[in-house]
């Protein structure tokens, strides 16, 4: 009975990886596939696997660049990956040791992870436009910025909250004050939760879609959106091998930074969502 | 002491305060000024007020109410699923994975992937030639569905949000089944309390708050979902698929009324707020 149940656990695990990542290895498998074997053969294994549909992605056209996509999804994500970390570590301090901003300030953060973030999508269009930010890689970094404030705030005043009081006492008594205080003491202790911001960080940025279609439209095309731009079939139809390979390089740097850093990101979604 | 709280308390504060006047604040303004006036991409400059016509026209769209009926069904039922699926997976597995912790990165690696990209992968795996999934289907049962037509897009879209997800749900759960303190469920086992009892009675009840979390936090996301359903079939067969990011979204850039795509930015604003005011009355009154 005991053993039937284990092999019963196995059995739903199996089933539940297989069917939540199937999209995902369809599409790898699709990837190594030449045209004439995609039109022959759509099963799960590859007769003649080619690196074809790599080459011709990262073949620069005249229409598409992949290059340019990947270095505009890395700039706008660095900024939004580090930007709230800069803004918020401060102001955690501040909210921890002192209570400032404990009440208005933290619960206006924390609610932005609950609005439709559309809702800014427009104005901020119009705003861009007027300042010259629109299809920049910083106007859309500073959006993702956005995106990550809630979280960024909250692991840091998790983090601070965290940390023992009596080694920033004993660096008052010393004289320390509190620009050294805080970069010399608190910093360096927060560096774990800076991890977990920056990492979280990185992958939501680059996993967006909305505002890289909103805001951009030729020269800081993201590369979610510059992928999609490989499904507008051109005259034949969609070449799905071609489609596939770009979806693949698209989704490898989170997915490798995800699965390296898996008990962070575990951690930190639940941390986000059980405060928020 | 306190004198020097007041100044460096607000210059601590200074960074993330200025930024967000900046990238939230004036576009608020904004929003105000354009939802209340006659505007096209030509008359940007020169907004002509007109009271609450937008949101009188918002109002009489029935598309609009389309679009929120759609993503108020589809957050709720997402969420139910979600929630569902993934607190058995963590309940029944969590054994299994005491031993193998590897099984976690496998079971949440969906929702690394980015929602956009996920879509884009069932464009392959739906479709009629190259894609998988009717391929086997044809071949073991000699039919597929049209996953992509007005009558069956729901479910399809439904199907998708929900399995990329459920991991989210799962984990939260499984951490919270693990958090459960052993000897509770010993001293449960000694006086002799059958599992799914123990599950009914000691488990679930822990893990109540966590259950309310993840409903509301899917249910957030559901609401507002834009990616998935936009890579893959736009606002759908006769609008069947349009949510509420997706109506603004073509109000504004598709059909150019900024007016009434900002009214119904507006209006899902005051929507979000009351809700989540609500919430918080509601968990202080619990807490």
């Amino acid at each position: 009975m005991r053993r039937l149940h284990h092999l019963l656990r196995w059995a739903v695990f199996a089933v539940a990886a297989f069917v939540m990542n199937f999209p995902l290895l369809a599409t790898l498998v699709t990837a190594f596939k030449s045209p004439a074997e995609v039109s022959r053969n759509a099963g799960l294994w590859v007769q003649m696997p080619t690196l074809e549909n790599f080459a011709t992605v990262l073949t620069v056209s005249d229409r598409l660049n992949v290059y340019a996509y990947l270095w505009n999804s890395l700039v706008a994500a660095l900024i939004g990956a580090i930007l709230p970390m800069v803004l918020c570590f401060p102001i955690a301090w501040a909210m921890v040791r002192r209570g400032y901003g404990r009440g208005v300030l933290f619960a206006l953060i924390i609610n932005l992870r609950a609005l439709p973030l559309v809702v800014f999508a427009i104005p901020l269009y119009m705003m861009f436009r007027a300042v010259g930010l629109l299809d920049t890689q910083l106007g859309l970094g500073l959006i993702l910025a956005v995106v990550n404030l809630p979280l960024a705030l909250l692991l840091l005043v998790n983090a601070v909250a965290d940390l023992p009081l009596e080694l920033e006492e004993a660096a008052e008594m010393d004289g320390a004050r509190l620009p050294g205080l805080l970069w010399r003491i608190v910093l360096p202790l927060c560096r774990p939760a800076l991890m977990t911001v920056f990492i979280f960080g990185f992958i939501t940025a680059w996993n967006e879609f909305l505002f890289g279609l909103m805001l951009t439209t030729r020269d800081a095309v993201p590369m979610t959106v510059g992928a999609s731009f490989f499904f507008a079939a051109s005259g034949g139809g969609v070449q799905w091998g071609v489609a596939a390979a770009v979806i693949v390089v698209a989704a490898l740097p989170p997915l490798l930074l995800g699965l390296v850093m898996y008990r962070r990101v575990a951690g930190s979604m639940v941390a986000g969502a059980v405060k928020g | 002491m306190a004198a020097r709280h007041r100044i460096e308390n607000p210059v601590l504060a200074a960074p993330l305060v200025l930024f967000l006047l900046a990238v939230l604040g004036f576009p608020v303004v904004l929003s105000l000024i354009y939802g209340f006036s006659d505007t096209g991409f030509e008359t940007l400059g020169a907004p002509v007020f007109n009271g609450l016509d937008n949101f009188r026209a918002v109002l009489g769209d029935a598309s609009f109410w389309q679009a929120a009926w759609f993503s108020l069904r589809f957050g709720a039922l997402t969420a139910l699923a979600e929630c569902g699926l993934g607190l058995f997976l963590a309940v029944y597995l969590a054994p299994l994975i005491r031993a193998h912790g590897w099984m976690v990165a496998v079971l949440i690696a969906p929702m690394i992937i980015a929602p956009a990209m996920m879509g884009l992968m069932y464009r392959l795996v739906l479709h009629e030639f190259a894609g998988p999934l009717p391929h086997y289907l044809y071949a073991w049962f000699g039919f597929s569905p049209a996953f992509l037509n007005a009558q069956n897009v729901f479910t399809t879209v439904f199907v998708i949000e929900a399995l990329q997800w459920t991991p989210f749900a799962f984990l939260l759960f499984l951490t919270a089944y693990q958090a459960i303190p052993q000897d509770l469920r010993e001293a449960a086992a000694v006086d002799g309390t059958r599992p799914w009892r123990m599950f009914w009675r000691i488990e679930l009840p822990l893990m109540a708050p966590t259950l309310v979390i993840a409903l509301f936090v899917r249910f957030i996301d559901g609401f507002r979902v834009f990616d998935n359903i936009f890579v893959l079939v736009g606002s759908g067969p006769g609008g069947t698929t349009r949510s509420m990011s997706i109506y603004i979204y073509e109000a504004f850039f598709r059909a150019g009324k900024i007016g009434q795509a900002l009214a119904a930015s507006i209006l899902l604003f005051l929507a979000a707020f009351a809700l989540l005011w609500l919430i918080g009355r509601l968990t202080r009154r619990a807490a």
